[in-house]
């Protein structure tokens, strides 16, 4: 990996007796989607909080383009746009006026061809003189996203950025999201729709009681730790799994109306197809399904997935 | 220096509270001027002159000194912690705004609103009383301090509430108390002793007087110590607020 954009070393946090984040090391690369996994409580919104400057580190280092984020925070945070988890608006000001404050704090006079563009994007055209008390959950959640852009920053940390957001803007969201880091942004996702992670992260990197379990390209995460399973619905249910289908693994389902076998990574199903064959029974439908990022997640962080522990 | 940011912080400050100006100029306003016409007309005919001042005159200086002193602490204490209430504040906190253009442009336009508010109660009042003042410059240097010596308390009192009643408690157990006991309606030297002891032990009587001698020339107490004290005070709530914000107490994790 060239110099990583963001590059955590040993960074801690504590709340007294609670470790929020444990010793935590992590390189997010130019130009990636890393999807940051885990619980509720798990850790995410604190590290991505510690990088944003809005919360400070107990131990360790945390750098953005090789400066550090407490000694260096004015180039920092300059090139870190942060969509936060909570839904914030100020009632006194419209959605201009509100991106145009926002561009400001940062020391950018916001253009009016970028004003536009991500107005466009984020669908909010017609809201543009609105008040932002006015505005939907779901247009409030966008123009979040439109005040974490607004200084063009070079890595965008986007903390659960589609809770409560309907599936048509969702699917717009990710166009988005996939359009920026075409123009080389970095985006680090927290999220708990975890299609939403396979949809659009390079890697993966799964947290739990402040600890990074792993990190790994998805594709390689789900190859390595996803098999498949083959699934033969029968035309009429059967009593007694044959003897050449339970030799391989295989189970009844659906009362015996349907005979599942599962195949390890890189594993074949031509041994269990022969022996449906050699058995003869009657065939309905066949399919094959993937193990999806949220069976791997699950199998990872030992059925716990969505607990709160807080 | 983000001299953009601070500018654009300290016009959004402004903007909020011009955005309100029923809620933060004229129910000021209003409330000063039933103040000036209960007590300056109907004591004013009983009373008439204190040191030879008409009554009426004698008393407008301590209500803009009230008004001044309520409308900066308010509009800085208010603002954060609606920030902190809604949110927002995290907008503010992950720019790279430096602690010193935070806490400027929240007490530069807290300033501002408590200058603006005592500056229309003068114009009203002196239109009843005479437009007459001593030595402007001074008077306008005093409020000047004054105003973000109460910005800053506003300030770091937003940043500990957890309540918009802890917001209040300063201006409704405090302020008002103490500008009441604080000679805003009669001279020390006519109170009796126990009053006058109270009156003279009391800050924001200093800064009173100080306002009153350079409006109409003259105090009871010496205006440097009223000087003195709007220094010291400006200097230690603003040390004390920029200390409170670079520690990240209450707002930073």
């Amino acid at each position: 990996m060239s110099e990583p954009v963001v590059r955590l070393r040993g960074v801690s946090k504590r709340y007294g007796d609670f470790t929020a984040l444990d010793a935590v090391d992590l390189d997010v690369a130019h130009g990636e989607i890393l999807a940051l996994l885990g619980p509720n409580g798990a850790g995410k919104t604190t590290l991505i909080s510690i990088v944003a400057g809005l919360v400070r580190a107990s131990a360790g280092e945390a750098t953005v383009l090789g400066r550090d984020v407490v000694r260096d925070y004015r180039f920092t945070r300059r090139a870190v746009g942060l969509v936060p988890q909570e839904i914030n608006f100020d009632p006194f000001f419209s959605v201009e006026e509100t991106l145009r404050f926002q561009a400001g704090y940062f020391g950018v006079r916001l253009a009016d061809d970028r004003l536009e563009e991500i107005l466009v994007a984020l669908d909010l055209v017609g809201k543009r003189h609105a008040n932002t008390r006015s505005l939907s959950g779901g247009m409030k959640r966008r123009l979040l996203i439109g005040k974490a852009l607004v200084h063009e920053p070079r890595v965008l940390f986007l903390d659960e950025p589609t809770a409560g957001v309907d599936v048509r803007l969702r699917q717009q969201l990710w166009a988005y999201v996939r359009l920026l880091r075409s123009r080389g942004t970095t985006i680090v996702l927290t999220t708990h729709y975890l299609e939403e992670a396979e949809e659009l992260a390079d890697r993966v990197a799964m947290i739990d009681r402040g600890r990074i379990l792993l990190v790994e390209e998805k594709d390689r995460l789900l190859e390595r730790q996803g098999g498949k399973t083959l699934r033969i619905t029968l035309a009429a249910p059967l009593a007694v799994l044959p003897a050449g289908l339970a030799a391989l693994g295989a189970r009844l389902a659906e009362g015996g109306r349907a005979v599942e076998v599962d195949a390890r990574p890189g594993g074949s199903f031509g041994p269990a197809l022969a022996a449906a064959a050699e058995a003869g029974f009657p065939v309905g439908d066949v399919e094959t399904r993937r193990a999806s990022l949220e069976d791997v997640f699950v199998s990872i962080l030992g059925g716990e997935a969505g607990g709160d522990r807080r | 220096m983000n001299g953009l940011g601070f500018r654009t912080l300290f016009s959004k400050e402004l903007r909020r509270f011009l955005r309100v100006p029923g809620q933060t100029l004229l129910s000021p306003l209003i409330t000063t001027s039933l103040y000036f016409l209960v007590f300056g007309w109907s004591l004013g005919s009983r009373i008439r002159e204190v040191d030879g001042v008409p009554y009426a005159r004698f008393i407008l200086p301590g209500l803009v000194m009230l008004g001044v002193v309520t409308n900066a602490y308010l509009n800085s204490a208010s603002s954060l912690f609606v920030m902190k209430l809604q949110g927002t504040v995290v907008d503010v906190l992950v720019s790279p705004l430096s602690y010193a253009e935070i806490l400027g442009a929240f007490v530069g336009a807290a300033v501002a609103r408590g200058l603006l508010v005592g500056g229309i109660m003068w114009i009203v009042g002196a239109a009843f009383t005479g437009f007459g003042v001593a030595h402007p410059a001074l008077a306008v240097l005093l409020l000047l301090v004054v105003a973000a010596g109460f910005a800053s308390l506003g300030f770091l009192t937003a940043t500990w509430a957890a309540s918009f009643e802890q917001v209040n408690f300063l201006p409704t157990f405090v302020v008002t108390p103490l500008t009441f006991l604080g000679g805003v309606f009669y001279s020390a030297s006519m109170a009796p002793p126990a009053l006058r002891w109270l009156t003279q032990a009391n800050p924001i009587y200093y800064l009173v007087e100080a306002l009153r001698w350079s409006v109409l020339g003259r105090a009871d107490a010496p205006p440097v110590v009223g000087f003195g004290v709007a220094v010291a005070l400006a200097g230690a709530a603003l040390l004390a607020a920029y200390a409170v914000l670079r520690s990240g107490w209450r707002l930073r994790g």
